[in-house]
C-alpha cells in the first residue's frame, strides 16, 4: 500500500506540470496585452516596453515558461499584475472562501445523499426508492445559475430566512452551498443505490440472508463497505466538477473565492495569477482525486491490483 | 470600535448609521498612483484629496488648492489650504504633494498615471503652502491631472498599494472581491462625514444586488440596473429611486480604414438609419439622452450641434448615391461586422442597431466579446463597427488624444484612423490655449466639425440611476457618477 | 425491473423527440420567428399573440423556445458525437496497447480533468471568433474524457477472455477484434454515458452562455436565453421560466432515458465497482 501511494503521489507531478503548460499555452495564445491593460490606453509606448520588460514579457515563450517553472519550485508564483501583489498571497487570502463553500457543499451533499441512496436501495422498488430518483434527477436539470437566484427569491426574499449573497457567518454559507451541492448530490444518490443493489445481489449475501443466519447484519454492513468502494472513486472525480461549479456559484453568489478570481484574472490577461491559481486549483483537484483513489483501495483491498 | 465595524460584517443586516453600498466590479486599484477604473474613481475620490476636482460641468473647484495661477505660460502656482489632515492628524503639505506627483513621475513605479503628466518637468514645494509646476510646454489640460490624490510623502514612494489620504473617509479594511469598509476621516477640515460607516461591497452580478437592495442587505447602487427592474425597486417602499442626467457618451465606433466607413456618405447614412429616441426607449427604457457628441450639455465647453436625424429613407439614397446599390430587395448592400461586450444593455444596442441598419440593406454581423477580447481587437484595428462609451469626460482634450491624426492606437484613442488636418490644427491649438473662452470657442469649432465629418455615430448620454435608501439624507448624486456626496449624507 | 426501466427509458426517448419535432415544425408553429424584433413589445407578458410572452427585444419567447431546441439539443448532440467518436477511439487504443501509452491516456485525462474549461472556452471564442462551432469544440474537448474511460476499461478487460484469444489464433487483427468484437460489448455503457453527456453539455452551453462565452447573439439556445432573462427575473419572469422549463425537460428527459436504457441493457453496477460510470 505505501508503495503504491508512493507511485501515485509522484504520478501527481507531470499532471501538475501539464496542466500548467496548458494554460500557459493557452493564456499566451489569447489576444489582449496584460501591460496594456493594465496601464490602460494612457501609457506612453515607452511605458508600456519598460513595464514589460519588468515583467519579463519580452522575452522569448520559452524562457518565460522556464522561469516560471523555476520559481514555482521555489514556491515563489510571481507577482499579480492586476494585484501589484505576489501571486501566492493573493490566492491564499482567496483559497480558504473558496475551500469553505466546496468543503460545506460536499457535506450537505454526503449528509443528504448517502442515507437517501442506501434507502432507496433497501425500499427498492416503493415509492420512496422513486421519489428519491426523481429528485436525485433535479440535480442536473437546475443549473446553477438559474437555481441559485431561484432559491434566493425563495429563502431571502419571501420568506426572508436567510442572507441573499456574499460572505459572512454560517448563514450565508447554506445558499451557495446547496446550490453548488445539488448536482452532486443527484449523482451520489444514484451512485449509491446502484453500488449497494449491485453488493447486495452479491451471492454472499444473498446466502446469508436466505439462511436467516444471526450475522446477516454484519454481512450487510460488510456489502455497504464495499459499496462505497465506487463512490468514493466517483467522489473524487466529482470534486474537479465542485471546483469548476464553484465559478459560476461564486459569481452568483458574489462569494469571494478562487473561482472568480480566475475569472476576473483571465479577462485582465493577468498570466501569473491564472497560472497561479490553475496549479492551485490543479493541485487540489489532483489531490483530492489521489485521496480519494487511496480511500477507495483501504476499502477493498481486492483494488489494490491497481486494475483501474 | 473600528475593529468590531470589520467582522461585523458576519451578520445579515448592517448596524445603525452604516451605509452600505454595491459595486459591480472590484475597482482595480486602491491606490490613486495606479487606479484608472471607474469604480476605483468613486473610492479615490472618498479616501483622498487633490490639489483640485471636477464640478458637475467639469470646470475645476479648490481642494487642497485654495487658489491658484498661472505665474507665466509655462507655470503654475497653487496656494494649499492648511487644514487638511490625513487621518493620523498630520497636515498635509506641499511636501507630501510633491512627493506623489515625483511618484507618479517616476517610471520604475509603472503608474498608469504617467502619460499625463508629461508635459511636467518639474515640481517644486518653495514652502509648505505652496506648490509650483513647470510645464515643458503650455498645456491647459494639466489642470485635469490635478485631481491626482495625495499621499504622505514617507510613503508616496512605496511600491506596495498604500491607502492612507486625506479625503473625507478612510479605509479601514480591504478584502479585496468582497468587500472594503470605509470610517470618517475626523481630521477632514469642511466637516467630518456624519456616516458611522461605509461599507463597499463588490457584487457583481445585477440581479443578485436587485435582490440585495430589496432585502436590505446592501442600500445604495450607482450603477442603473435594467429600467424594468428599477422601475419595480421603486415601488419597495424604503427605497427612493433618482434619475439625473448623466455625461456618460455612448457611442459606435466606425473603423475608417475600411473603404466603406471611409466614406462620410455611408458614415452619415448610418447616423440617419438610427433612431436615437427609439433606442434610448426601448434599449434603456428612456434613461438616457439622445446624444450630438462627446460633450453633454452640462460642460463647460458644450457646444450645440443639430441632433443627428432618424431618416432612413435619406440614408438609403445617400448609401446610393455612394455606390452601394442592393441589387435585389432583399440582398443587403454590405455586410459590417458589430463586435460589443456582453454586457446586456450593450448586447440589446447591438441587436437593435442590427434591425435598423438592415432596414436601409445592411446586414451587421453581430459578435459578443469579453471585455479584454474586445479591446484588444478595438485598439488594434481589428474591427468595423463597435460599441464603446466615454465615462467621466472632464477635459476636452479628450479630443486631441481621440481624434487627432497621431493618436491612433497604441499612443492615444484614435482607434478609428480619422484623419483631418481641421481637427489637428484644432485640438492642437485647445491644448495650448489657457483662456476659458477662447478654449470654448476652439472646441465649439471642432464639435461642429465632428457633427459634420461623422467620425463616430453619437448615440446617447446616459443617465444617473440611483437607487437609494429612502432614510439616506443629504446625498446628492452626481452626473459622472461619484460618490463625494457621501460626504455630506446622513441616515436617519 | 427491466420493464420498469423500459418504461422510463421509453418516457425519455418520447419527451425528446416531442422536443425535437417541436424544433423542427417550429416555422409552422412559430410564423413569427426567432428574430423579429418588436421594440414596443418589450417584455410583454404571456398573450393570445404570444403564448410565451415576449423578450427584451419584443421577440416571441414561444418561437425562440422551439427554435432554442434546435440549437440546445443540436449543440448537446454535436458536442455527444463529437467527444464519444475521440474518447473510443482513444480509450480504445489506450485499452488495447496497454503499458505506456495507457499511461500517457491516464495523465492526459487527469490534465484535461484539472484543466479550467473557462479558459479554453474564452480561448476559443477570442482566437476563432464567438460561434456556436466553438461552443461544441470547446464542450467536446472537455467531455471526451468519460467515453476514453469506458472505452478503455472495457477494452481492457474485455480483451482477456477466450474468444479473443481465438480471434487472434485464427488471425484477426486487433483493429478488427477491436471493432467486430469488443466495442459491441462495450457499446451500452457508451450509450449510456452518451445519453448523461448530453445532458451536461445542454447545461455547460448555458454556463458558457453565464459567462459570456456562450452561443453568440442572437441565437436562441435555451442557456442564454436564461441568461439574457435573468436580470428580469423580478418583473418578466416568462422570460426565464419557459426556457428554464424547456432546459430541465429535455435534460431530464435524457437523463431518464440513461437511466433506463442501463437498466434495459443490464449494465449494471458491475461497472459502476471499477469507478467507470458514475451514474
Amino acid at each position: 500500500m505505501p508503495a503504491l501511494a508512493v507511485r501515485r503521489l509522484v504520478l501527481l507531478l507531470p499532471t501538475v506540470l501539464g496542466v500548467v503548460t496548458l494554460v500557459f499555452a493557452f493564456l499566451h495564445l489569447l489576444p489582449g496585452d496584460p501591460v496594456e491593460i493594465m496601464l490602460g490606453e494612457w501609457a506612453a509606448p515607452a511605458d508600456v516596453a519598460a513595464l514589460r520588460r519588468e515583467l519579463g514579457l519580452d522575452r522569448p515563450l520559452a524562457a518565460q515558461y522556464v522561469r516560471f517553472l523555476a520559481h514555482a519550485a521555489r514556491g515563489d508564483l510571481g507577482h499579480s499584475i492586476a494585484f501589484r501583489a505576489p501571486v501566492a498571497r493573493v490566492i491564499a487570502a482567496r483559497y480558504p472562501a473558496t475551500l469553505e463553500l466546496a468543503a460545506a457543499a460536499f457535506a450537505l451533499a454526503l449528509v443528504f445523499a448517502l442515507p437517501l441512496g442506501v434507502l432507496a436501495a433497501v425500499r427498492r422498488g416503493t415509492a420512496l426508492d422513486r421519489a428519491a430518483r426523481l429528485a436525485s434527477l433535479s440535480g442536473a436539470c437546475l443549473p446553477s445559475f438559474w437555481l441559485g437566484p431561484l432559491l434566493m427569491l425563495a429563502f431571502s426574499i419571501r420568506l426572508g430566512w436567510l442572507p441573499v449573497a456574499g460572505r459572512g457567518g454560517l448563514a450565508h454559507l447554506v445558499l451557495p452551498a446547496v446550490t453548488l451541492g445539488l448536482g452532486m448530490a443527484g449523482i451520489l444518490v444514484r451512485l449509491t443505490r446502484a453500488s449497494l443493489l449491485a453488493a447486495l445481489g452479491e451471492d454472499y449475501v444473498r446466502t446469508a440472508r436466505a439462511k436467516g443466519a444471526p450475522g446477516w447484519r454484519a454481512v450487510g454492513v460488510h456489502a455497504l463497505r464495499n459499496a462505497l468502494v465506487p463512490v468514493v472513486t466517483v467522489l473524487g472525480l466529482q470534486a474537479g466538477a465542485l471546483l469548476a461549479g464553484a465559478i459560476i456559484t461564486e459569481t452568483v453568489f458574489a462569494w469571494p473565492g478562487l473561482g472568480r478570481l480566475v475569472v476576473q484574472a483571465i479577462q485582465a490577461r493577468d498570466y501569473p495569477l491564472v497560472q497561479g491559481c490553475v496549479l492551485a486549483i490543479g493541485v487540489s483537484y489532483v489531490a483530492v482525486n489521489t485521496a480519494a483513489d487511496l480511500l477507495a483501495r483501504a476499502f477493498d483491498p481486492r483494488l489494490l491490483e491497481d486494475r483501474r | 470600535m473600528l475593529g468590531s465595524l470589520a467582522d461585523g460584517c458576519g451578520e445579515a443586516l448592517p448596524p445603525p448609521g452604516t451605509l452600505v453600498v454595491a459595486f459591480d466590479s472590484d475597482p482595480d486599484s486602491l491606490d490613486p498612483r495606479f487606479q484608472t477604473d471607474a469604480n476605483g474613481a468613486r473610492l479615490a475620490d472618498l479616501l483622498y484629496a487633490g490639489l483640485t476636482r471636477a464640478d458637475a460641468a467639469g470646470r475645476r473647484i479648490p481642494e487642497l488648492a485654495r487658489t491658484w495661477e498661472m505665474a507665466d505660460s509655462r507655470s503654475f502656482v497653487f496656494r494649499l489650504r492648511p487644514d487638511f489632515r490625513f487621518p493620523d492628524g498630520t497636515a498635509v503639505t506641499a511636501a507630501d504633494v510633491k512627493a506623489t506627483y515625483d511618484a507618479v513621475r517616476d517610471p520604475a513605479l509603472a503608474s498608469p498615471k504617467r502619460a499625463a503628466l508629461a508635459t511636467l518637468s518639474a515640481i517644486e514645494a518653495p514652502d509648505p503652502t505652496t506648490v509650483v509646476m513647470r510645464l515643458t510646454e503650455p498645456f491647459a489640460p494639466l489642470l485635469d491631472a490635478t485631481g491626482l490624490g495625495i499621499l504622505p510623502a514617507a510613503r508616496a514612494r512605496e511600491a506596495g498599494d498604500v491607502t492612507t489620504g486625506a479625503g473625507p473617509f478612510q479605509l479601514v479594511s480591504a478584502e479585496r472581491g468582497d468587500r472594503l469598509v470605509l470610517a470618517p476621516n475626523p481630521g477632514y477640515p469642511d466637516g467630518a462625514p456624519r456616516l458611522r460607516a461605509v461599507v463597499v461591497r463588490i457584487v457583481p452580478d445585477e440581479l443578485v444586488r436587485v435582490l440585495e437592495l430589496r432585502r436590505g442587505g446592501v442600500h445604495l447602487v450607482e450603477d442603473a440596473p435594467e429600467p424594468e427592474t428599477v422601475a419595480w425597486l421603486a415601488t419597495v417602499p424604503s427605497l427612493l429611486v433618482r434619475r439625473i442626467p448623466g455625461t456618460s457618451f455612448v457611442y459606435l465606433a466606425l473603423n475608417l480604414r475600411d473603404p466603406r466607413l471611409a466614406d462620410r456618405r455611408v458614415r452619415e447614412a448610418l447616423t440617419l438609419a438610427l433612431d436615437r429616441e427609439g433606442l434610448v426607449r426601448f434599449v434603456l427604457g428612456g434613461a438616457a439622452r439622445p446624444a450630438t457628441g462627446l460633450l453633454a450639455p452640462e460642460h463647460w465647453a458644450y457646444a450645440s450641434t443639430r441632433q443627428p436625424r432618424h431618416d432612413p429613407r435619406r440614408a438609403r439614397r445617400l448609401l446610393d448615391l455612394a455606390g452601394y446599390r442592393a441589387l435585389r430587395p432583399d440582398t443587403p448592400r454590405f455586410r459590417l461586422v458589430y463586435k460589443t461586450s456582453a454586457q446586456p444593455v450593450r448586447r440589446r444596442l447591438a441587436e437593435a442597431v442590427q434591425a435598423e441598419l438592415g432596414a436601409v440593406g445592411i446586414a451587421v454581423d453581430v459578435r459578443v466579446y469579453e471585455w479584454g477580447t474586445l479591446y484588444a481587437d478595438v485598439r488594434s484595428g481589428n474591427f468595423e463597427l463597435a460599441s464603446l462609451a466615454w465615462v467621466g469626460v472632464t477635459d476636452p482634450d479628450l479630443y486631441y488624444l481621440a481624434f487627432h491624426s497621431t493618436m491612433m492606437p497604441p499612443a492615444g484613442y484614435n482607434r478609428g484612423a480619422y484623419v483631418s488636418r481641421v481637427t489637428d490644427r484644432l485640438t492642437k491649438a485647445g491644448r495650448q490655449t489657457f483662456e476659458p473662452a477662447r478654449r470654448r470657442a476652439i472646441y465649439a469649432r471642432v464639435q461642429r466639425r465632428l457633427a459634420h465629418d461623422l467620425p463616430v455615430v453619437p448615440l446617447w448620454w446616459e443617465d444617473r440611476v440611483v437607487v437609494q435608501p429612502r432614510r439616506l439624507h443629504g446625498f446628492e448624486p452626481s452626473p459622472s457618477g461619484d460618490l463625494r456626496g457621501l460626504a455630506s449624507a446622513w441616515l436617519d | 425491473m427491466r420493464r420498469a426501466g423500459a418504461r422510463a427509458a421509453l418516457a425519455g426517448v418520447t419527451t425528446l423527440v416531442l422536443l425535437a419535432l417541436g424544433g423542427a415544425v417550429a416555422p409552422w408553429l412559430a410564423p413569427a420567428g426567432p428574430y423579429a424584433a418588436d421594440l414596443t413589445g418589450r417584455l410583454g407578458p404571456p398573450s393570445d399573440a404570444h403564448l410565451f410572452g415576449q423578450d427584451t427585444l419584443g421577440r416571441d419567447v414561444l418561437a425562440r423556445v422551439l427554435y432554442g431546441a434546435r440549437i440546445s439539443l443540436g449543440v448537446g448532440a454535436a458536442t455527444v458525437v463529437l467527444s464519444l467518436a475521440a474518447g473510443t477511439l482513444l480509450g480504445c487504443v489506450a485499452g488495447y496497447a496497454g503499458g505506456w501509452v495507457d499511461e500517457g491516456l491516464a495523465r492526459v485525462i487527469d490534465v484535461l480533468l484539472a484543466f479550467p474549461g473557462l479558459l479554453l472556452a474564452i480561448a476559443l471564442a477570442a482566437l476563432r471568433g464567438p460561434s456556436l462551432p466553438n461552443v461544441v469544440l470547446a464542450l467536446s474537448v472537455l467531455g471526451w474524457t468519460g467515453y476514453a474511460r469506458l472505452a478503455r476499461a472495457a477494452v481492457m478487460t474485455l480483451r482477456r477472455r477466450e474468444f479473443v484469444e481465438a480471434a487472434l489464433a485464427l488471425g484477426a487483427t486487433p483493429v478488427r477484434i477491436v471493432c467486430r468484437h469488443l466495442l459491441p460489448l462495450a457499446a451500452p455503457m457508451l450509450l449510456v454515458q452518451a445519453t448523461f453527456g448530453m445532458a451536461g453539455a445542454i447545461v455547460a452551453e448555458g454556463s458558457l452562455s453565464f459567462l459570456g462565452v456562450g452561443a453568440p447573439p442572437p441565437l436562441p439556445s435555451w442557456g442564454a436565453m436564461i441568461d439574457e432573462g435573468r436580470p428580469f427575473l423580478l418583473v418578466a419572469p416568462h422570460l426565464v421560466l419557459f426556457p428554464g422549463l424547456a432546459l430541465a425537460v429535455a435534460v431530464l428527459a435524457l437523463q431518464l432515458l440513461g437511466d433506463g436504457l442501463r437498466d434495459v441493457l443490464d449494465v449494471r453496477a458491475e461497472a459502476s465497482a471499477r469507478g467507470v460510470i458514475p451514474p
